[in-house]
């Protein structure tokens, strides 16, 4: 097993060696580190402006976490996605393969150097993360849950990049096929949540009774026939998978949330994750609204509060990541059974060394 | 070095030899047979050329035997091994020198030689030492620390044949090792392959410069179309008539005693001072050489005009044409 690693590990070095030590490199970087600082100022400089309660840190926070993930999934994709068709094209691939590296080691080895690549901006980003987290007195639970799925998110681009670059054998496709996978997880899941949620709908059936005498206490004590109306709901809840799918709704639920003395939750990732949660709710199908009937004043103050919602719904973020890395490793095994030699079969065109 | 054998292999009952064996191997890729039929045997010691047009499947056949490609039908073994079944096996013995010039480049030539010892489960220790003899082998050492970007298409190939080098293999598939190469470097080259061959190494070198490969290797392996030349076919093309070069001081003394020996003036061809003749086999040449001799000819040059292998592959790849 450790023979298997320590092959890993010169892939990975091959790879850091060979693509990261590059002028262009580093000023990429520093474009991303750039734009980080400016959207920072910018937020601080327009938060305190509202004064607000919590010097506007958690607004910033939720902000710039979603803007270093954001370019981070527009980064990882190009730093992975010709990671082998690349090799190809430069006639190391078959060089390395007639070594006793195995298909296996060099994947692993070829995604573990886009993942730290990718992670290297991270990195670069976390003096802002933490400036924010100082100025919005954020929990220490809230910044390393965060990181760590910013962490995982980018290790999830860098597999999906990897994994198409040994399926597809032009670079160039596979990574715009690579920024499509990324731009279907971000926006396509909302599209397809709505649409979803909108085209299946379900008849809702609601009767009310209003009261038509109220006895001396303010209680109805001779109420009208029930009034019956029907109208279609939609039903997102059967969608709520497409949703937590996306890697923004997987952050901002996985983080956890701090709740006011309303049980309400405080900042962005809260309120994200309460409609996330509220969305897996199936509509009821039947409401009934009675005055005479006992209780039923109290009717408004039994909706649960945010907190209650959040706490009895299934966590979306471990759904969303279960889908996502089984999307990364797929397209992994699919790479390996493309790149794998003695080849069986060749895809059109293509040459093997 | 890591080597994971399974108990079928260490039982094995039929030892194959060392070197390469390839039977009645064919691959093709969908409509395309690339290669149909090939068949032969390059035993230790020895340096077999492969030799064929454009196109006709040597590269394919290369690939088959370096382990990176399924052959669709019969039997390859290197150093006693399947490369379909037995991958690492094969894979720690051979050594590849692709036909296409690809480095790492970034890299120096030292890392890039490091590099590659690892990928064969070198230690850091080792793969230094083993780079910096390969460097001084392939005379490689003023750029040791230059990336491989700056290197020329020649010295890329040196580097080249050094990664393949590296693990110090039994078998050599070497596919135009010498294109790109100048002429001091291929002599090093020639040199250097045939003191591998003294060591008891397997070579199989793929060359257009057929004069080149006369130099160098012991036998040939012709193939043309996807099909290897038969035995059969290697005689008859020994045994037919094939142009020598014959040089004197007087052209027409020595025209009129060709005439005078039997041969008709209008076979007879005219380069420059030379004169070109049709002869079958090597014992005709000599009864030729004798005559000419006997009649007092100054002769100062008596040859064929192609070598062998050029002979052999014009003569097979026109047969195929017929």
């Amino acid at each position: 097993m450790s023979a298997f690693f320590s092959g890993v590990g010169v892939i990975l070095s091959l790879e850091l060696r060979q693509r990261v030590r590059s002028v262009s490199w580093y000023i990429l970087l520093a474009v991303f580190v750039a734009l980080i600082l400016i959207v920072t100022v910018l937020l601080s400089f327009a938060l305190y402006g509202f004064r607000a309660s919590d010097d506007g840190g958690g607004g910033i926070y939720s902000t710039i976490i979603y803007f270093v993930l954001l370019l981070g999934t527009l980064v990882a994709p190009a730093l992975s996605g010709n990671a082998i068709n690349g090799d190809r094209d430069a006639g190391t691939l078959a060089t390395t393969q007639v070594t006793l590296i195995t298909t296996w080691q060099l994947i692993l080895g070829k995604f573990l150097a886009a993942w730290v690549t990718a992670l290297a901006f991270l990195a670069a980003a976390l003096p802002f993360l933490v400036y924010a987290t100082i100025i919005g007195r954020l929990g220490i639970g809230t910044i390393l849950v965060s990181i760590l799925v910013l962490a995982l998110e980018l290790g999830v681009v860098a597999a999906v990049g990897v994994g198409l670059s040994g399926l597809m054998s032009r670079p160039l496709f596979s990574i715009v096929a690579s920024y499509l996978i990324v731009a279907g997880l971000s926006i396509g899941t909302l599209i397809a949540f709505g649409l979803g949620g909108l085209s299946v709908q379900t008849t809702v059936t609601n009767s009310s009774s209003y009261g038509l005498q109220y006895g001396t206490n303010g209680v109805a004590t001779e109420c009208s026939p029930p009034v019956t109306n029907e109208y279609p709901a939609p039903r997102f809840d059967l969608f709520w998978g497409a949703l937590v799918a996306n890697p923004y709704v997987i952050l901002a639920d996985a983080v956890p949330t701090a709740y006011d003395s309303h049980d309400q939750p405080q900042d962005l990732f809260g309120f994200i994750k309460f409609s996330v949660r509220s969305a897996q709710q199936a509509p009821e199908t039947a409401i009934v609204f009675d005055e005479c009937a006992p209780g039923n004043v109290a009717l408004y103050d039994q909706r649960p509060t945010a907190r209650e919602t959040i706490e009895s719904t299934t966590p979306g973020w471990a759904v969303g990541l279960f889908i996502q890395l089984l999307l990364a490793g797929g397209l992994l095994a699919g790479a390996h059974a493309r790149t794998k030699t003695p080849a069986a079969k060749l895809s059109r065109g293509s040459r093997i060394a | 070095m890591l080597i994971v054998m399974t108990s079928t292999e260490l039982l094995k009952s039929d030892p194959d030899p060392a070197g390469i064996t390839v039977e009645n191997v064919g691959r093709s890729f969908g409509d395309v047979h690339a290669v149909r039929d090939a068949s032969f045997v390059a035993t230790p010691g020895t340096v077999t050329g492969l030799i064929g047009p454009n196109g006709s499947g040597k590269t394919t056949l290369m690939l088959m035997l370096a382990s990176l490609l399924q052959p669709d039908a019969g039997r390859i073994r290197v150093a006693g091994y399947s490369p379909v079944s037995e991958t690492a096996a094969v894979r720690a013995r051979l050594g590849w020198m692709p036909d296409v010039l690809g480095s790492w480049s970034s890299l120096s030539v030292r890392n890039a030689l490091i590099f590659t010892a690892r990928l064969y489960a070198m230690d850091k220790s080792t793969a230094a030492a083993r780079a910096a003899e390969l460097i001084t082998l392939v005379d490689l050492t003023e750029l040791a620390d230059s990336p491989a970007r700056v290197l020329s298409r020649g010295q890329k190939q040196r580097l080249s044949l050094a990664r393949a080098l590296v693990h110090d293999p039994a078998v050599l598939l070497l596919d135009e090792p010498a294109s790109g190469l100048d002429p001091l470097a291929r002599t090093q080259l020639r040199v250097l392959v045939r003191r591998l061959a003294s060591e008891g190494k397997t070579l199989l070198v793929s060359s257009h410069v057929l004069s080149e490969l006369d130099e160098m290797a012991d036998g040939a392996v012709y193939i043309s179309q996807g099909v290897t030349a038969s035995a059969e076919a290697l005689a008859r093309s020994r045994a037919s008539a094939r142009p020598w070069r014959i040089r004197s001081s007087d052209v027409n003394a020595l025209r009129a005693a060709l005439v005078a020996s039997g041969i008709e003036e209008a076979a007879i061809v005219t380069d420059r001072t030379e004169l070109l003749v049709a002869l079958a086999g090597e014992p005709a040449a000599s009864a030729l050489l004798a005559q000419l001799v006997n009649s007092g000819v100054a002769i100062s040059t008596f040859a064929p005009a192609v070598g062998d292998l050029e002979h052999t592959f014009i003569d097979l790849s026109s047969e195929e044409a017929k």
